[in-house]
């Protein structure tokens, strides 16, 4: 995805050529596999033809479960038992309460949404292998329930579904039945294609590159994640209807585990978060499969049963190991190998004029906007006795703080004082033992970052969180995210474009305020650390905070870069932005910051106006290491010096 | 009533003791390579059928059995040097896809080799014994004393011996594993080596009462995985005791509700455990540095 347009261009263009330079390759590919899949009933031998009606019903759930992979980080190795839920519960609505075909096939797609909503709840909060393993347990524990269960007919299963009739025609054989596969495919497919390329689909991999960024930026990890968790076993529950409809029996063998594998498998195969590639692999998966049984059996002689797990398990492997991007990672390398492919010409993108900063030229093209949502000197943060005990030890001991709105606070403090431990329980990111953080009169502490973030509180961070499967102007685009509206289901419809476009706009005007314009199309990692760091200010401003905590800004930035973003600063101050920043560089802050804290051992030390913290006893002996007596004595002869 | 329920807890004892072995594979590699292996199930399968065909085609029973499990050791090493290691960057997700993939292809190979059938090696000799009503089969002996002297065996190396206690330094702290005088790989090794080794164990005392089979691997880790989140799937005591209990709970639910629902309760379990008290078992939280 190269995002080439400017915002300058969009606006001259009409809608509908927008419409189609933004959706080309979609439609393009929508057409060819519409075309193909008009053609096959009439060319076709049956054989190949049950092979395409499958790839079709389960290139569903392959779409579901690449959502949930790709997007949410999340393996899922019982896609297959919310497969079987959307089959069975369809085939009870059609069979056992005569329902319209319509009304049974919505049901059956709500109840594997529904199960998934009620596993997702609790399971989305954890991280690593667990969400994998408990999907697993419910695969096993769907197909024990089914086979126990006498509405679905225990070991039977159900049987006895007749066909749908669309518009007075039978669909009684497998032509018709691709026919009426296809459009649901394709609907599905742009929905999930419009879905990663939304503002949630971009605020879930943010997530998947740091999800400490994505939270403080304002994105409800949780939320979007269970929300993707319930739309793939959506996917897979429809994916279950049309399986019943085709087979006309569901039997617990849907549920079975080596279903999920054949799913998973299609969405290595096709590549993770390519939901072309989800398609792609469900076609390759049905095809290796009827490959694999029939030869197979010619190689050992006897073979029977599942013998094309095999061929699953080997490829399984050997993508992670040769070709973990899948498909999507060959067909993209091969794209750009070919001498007619879309190449930038050469200089365009490091088109930078090394020294143009070292001009000292400290003047802002254009300020960012930023909230104030209380006057000047208001109090906007109010600490109160935060503390953050680790074991036995202390990192930050009762430290009481007030800042007023429009004024920046220096928090300094040696190594270890616990001044990163304070930036983490204000924005979220820890929960502090005891104590209480209030901004804008809400208490947020003990909170996600997410929450702050909304009520317009962002930060950087010491250690940089760069978005990096993104580029620059990328990252600072995330910086919009809580100034949009758009959720899941207004992203799957494609109903967000001017909105994006304006956000665009917004953060090529911040990018061009600390002069990153000329990266602005880079990867974000290709940036030098100090870039890096640039960005990451322009992408917390992105936001249009109200409050801006900064961690070390200015670590890494060169001589002339640090004028430049001290200059931001006292600009944005003079605009209204409070800000609180942690700096090694006490000149700096010195200069920078109306007020001053200073934190030793955890314990706030002192707290008033740079020159009175400047000469204070007690900051001596902590940034010298000496006891009071010698501080003081030492204080009086450099004043005597002096 | 009473020898009912005694009967039933001696089934779960020994049931048990096969899935602590499981648990302690799993909790051996995820310890030093953060890999949950599902293909950990798949190595008792393996040395179960192994040494069934082994001892079918001739070989002492004992014997079979030693072989086998050896074998198995050797493919969890071969699994670990040719696919796990080659891979840089271990994510969760791509770790959960190969051991996947090496489940699937064990699979594949069992149902090639052996057949779709379920086999069982011959008992192991011994005789059974009846207290007070209650009877127990002597290969339920062997299986609760291969944790007692397998599982116990591997709880005294890692506490005891020089190279264990580094094996626990190095899921802890890479850097200081080395200078304690073992290096990753090495470590990653032994931990794959211990995998194979239990899982095989596990497979070959179990095979002759609940029989192998070629699919049947992966319900069978699972439950090792769902008695190391009992046991918070740091510490492989607790470990040990939530398996013992899985079994008995296991035995109870089939002998007073259904035989049919007994896999369901494993689940159940681990989804109310996840649900109930998920902060206490986190895998091994990952700090993030910020």
């Amino acid at each position: 995805m190269t995002h080439a347009t400017t915002p300058a261009f969009v606006g001259t263009r009409s809608t509908g050529a927008r419409f189609w330079a933004n959706n080309k390759a979609t439609l393009i590919g929508c057409g060819i596999l519409v075309a193909l899949m008009i053609v096959v009933p009439f060319t076709a031998s049956s054989s190949v033809m049950n092979i395409v009606v499958f790839a079709m019903i389960f290139a569903l759930p392959a779409i579901g479960l690449n959502l949930l992979m790709g997007l949410a980080g999340q393996v899922s190795l019982g896609q297959a038992a919310f497969f079987a839920i959307g089959a069975y519960t369809h085939a009870i609505m059609l069979t056992k309460l005569d329902l319209p075909g319509p009304v049974a096939a919505t049901i059956g797609v709500l109840a594997a949404m529904l199960v998934a909503l009620l596993v997702g709840l609790p399971l989305m909060r954890l991280r690593g292998h667990y969400l994998a393993l408990a999907t697993l347990g419910l695969g096993f524990i769907v197909m024990i329930g089914v086979r126990e269960w006498d509405v679905t007919g225990r070991t039977t299963g159900i049987y006895g579904i007749s066909r749908p009739t669309v518009f007075g025609i039978p669909i009684d054989n497998s032509g018709f039945f691709l026919w009426f596969v296809t459009p649901f495919v394709v609907i599905g497919l742009i929905l999930a294609l419009n879905l990663t390329h939304s503002r949630a689909g971009r605020a879930l991999s943010a997530v998947n590159d740091s999800e400490l960024a994505a939270e403080s930026l304002g994105v409800n990890t949780y939320a979007l994640r269970l929300k993707v968790f319930v739309l793939s076993a959506g996917f897979a529950g429809l994916g279950g209807v049309f399986y019943a409809y085709q087979v006309a029996i569901v039997s617990p063998t849907t549920a079975e585990f080596h279903l999920s594998v054949s799913i998973l498998l299609m969405v290595v195969i096709g590549g993770l978060g390519s939901v072309w590639g989800a398609v792609a692999g469900a076609f390759l998966v049905q095809f290796l499969g009827e490959g694999m049984r029939d030869v197979i059996p010619a190689i050992f002689p006897g073979a029977t049963g599942e013998v094309q797990l095999l061929g699953y398990g080997i490829v399984l492997i050997l993508v992670i190991l040769l070709l973990p991007g899948g498909l999507y990672q060959a067909a993209t390398t091969l794209w750009h190998k070919l001498p007619f492919a879309g190449k930038r010409p050469p200089g365009d993108a490091h088109a930078h004029t090394p020294g143009s900063a070292s001009e000292l030229d400290t003047t802002i093209p254009q300020l960012p906007l930023v909230s104030t949502p209380v006057a000047a000197g208001e109090p906007i943060l109010v600490i109160e006795g935060l503390t953050k005990r680790y074991g036995g030890v202390v990192a930050v001991n009762d430290v009481s703080l007030t800042v007023p709105a429009g004024s920046i606070l220096g928090l300094i403090g040696p190594n270890g004082a616990g001044k990163t431990t304070c930036f983490n329980m204000i924005s979220g990111a820890l929960t502090p033992s005891a104590g209480t953080v209030t901004f804008l009169g809400q208490v947020i502490s003990g909170r996600k970052p997410h929450v702050a973030a909304a009520h317009g509180l962002t930060r950087t961070f010491q250690n940089l969180q760069v978005f990096t499967s993104t580029d620059v102007v990328g990252n600072v685009y995330m910086g919009r995210y809580r100034k949009g509206r758009a959720g899941v289901l207004r992203g799957m419809l494609g109903l967000q474009s001017a909105e994006q476009s304006g956000h665009r706009a917004a953060s090529y005007e911040i990018l061009q305020s600390m002069r990153l314009t000329d990266a602005a199309d880079d990867s974000a990692s290709d940036l030098s650390f100090g870039k890096q760091r640039i960005m990451e200010v322009c992408r917390a401003l992105a936001a249009e905070p109200a409050l801006l905590l900064l961690d070390e800004p200015m670590a890494g930035l060169s001589g002339a870069e640090r004028e430049v973003m001290a200059e931001l600063l006292r600009r944005l101050r003079t605009a209204g932005l409070t800000i609180v920043l942690v700096e090694h560089d006490v000149a700096q802050v010195m200069s920078l910051a109306d007020h001053v804290a200073v934190l030793d051992d955890g314990v706030l030390i002192a707290h008033g106006d740079p020159e009175s913290v400047r000469n204070d006893p007690a900051v001596v002996v902590a940034y010298l290491g000496t006891d009071l007596d010698e501080a003081e004595a030492e204080l009086t002869e450099l004043e005597e010096h002096a | 009533m009473l020898t009912d329920f005694l009967q039933l807890t001696v089934a779960g004892l020994s049931q048990g003791s096969v899935y602590a072995l499981l648990a302690v594979g799993l909790i051996a590699v995820y310890t030093v390579r953060h890999v949950i292996n599902i293909a950990q199930g798949e190595f008792a399968m393996l040395a179960g059928l192994g040494s069934a065909w082994l001892v079918a085609a001739g070989m002492p029973l004992l014997l079979g059995v030693l072989v086998a499990i050896l074998t198995v050791t050797l493919v969890a090493i071969a699994m670990e040097r040719l696919i796990i290691a080659r891979v840089k960057k271990l994510t969760p997700l791509t770790s959960i896809i190969l051991t996947l993939g090496v489940s699937t292809l064990l699979q594949a190979i069992m149902l090639l080799a052996w057949g779709p059938e379920a086999k069982g090696v011959p008992l192991f000799p011994g005789t059974n014994v009846l207290i007070g009503g209650v009877s127990i089969r002597s290969q339920e002996f062997w299986m609760i004393g291969a944790l007692v002297i397998v599982g116990g065996g591997i709880v005294l190396f890692y506490e005891k011996s020089r190279w264990g206690k580094a094996l626990r330094a190095c899921a802890e702290q890479p850097v200081a594993a080395r200078i304690v005088g073992i290096s990753p790989v090495t470590a990653s090794i032994l931990a794959f080596a211990i995998a194979g080794f239990v899982g095989g164990v596990a497979g070959v005392v179990a095979s002759p009462i609940y029989l192998s089979l070629w699919s049947g691997g992966v319900l069978l880790g699972l439950k090792g995985f769902v008695a190391a989140v009992l046991g918070g799937f740091v510490s492989f005591r607790a470990a040990i005791v939530g398996a013992l209990l899985l079994g008995m709970i296991e035995a109870y639910v089939a002998g007073y509700v259904s035989s049919g629902l007994r896999d369901g309760a494993a689940f159940l379990i681990l989804i109310l455990v996840l649900v109930v008290r998920p902060q206490g078992l986190v895998l091994k939280p990952t700090a993030v540095r910020v």
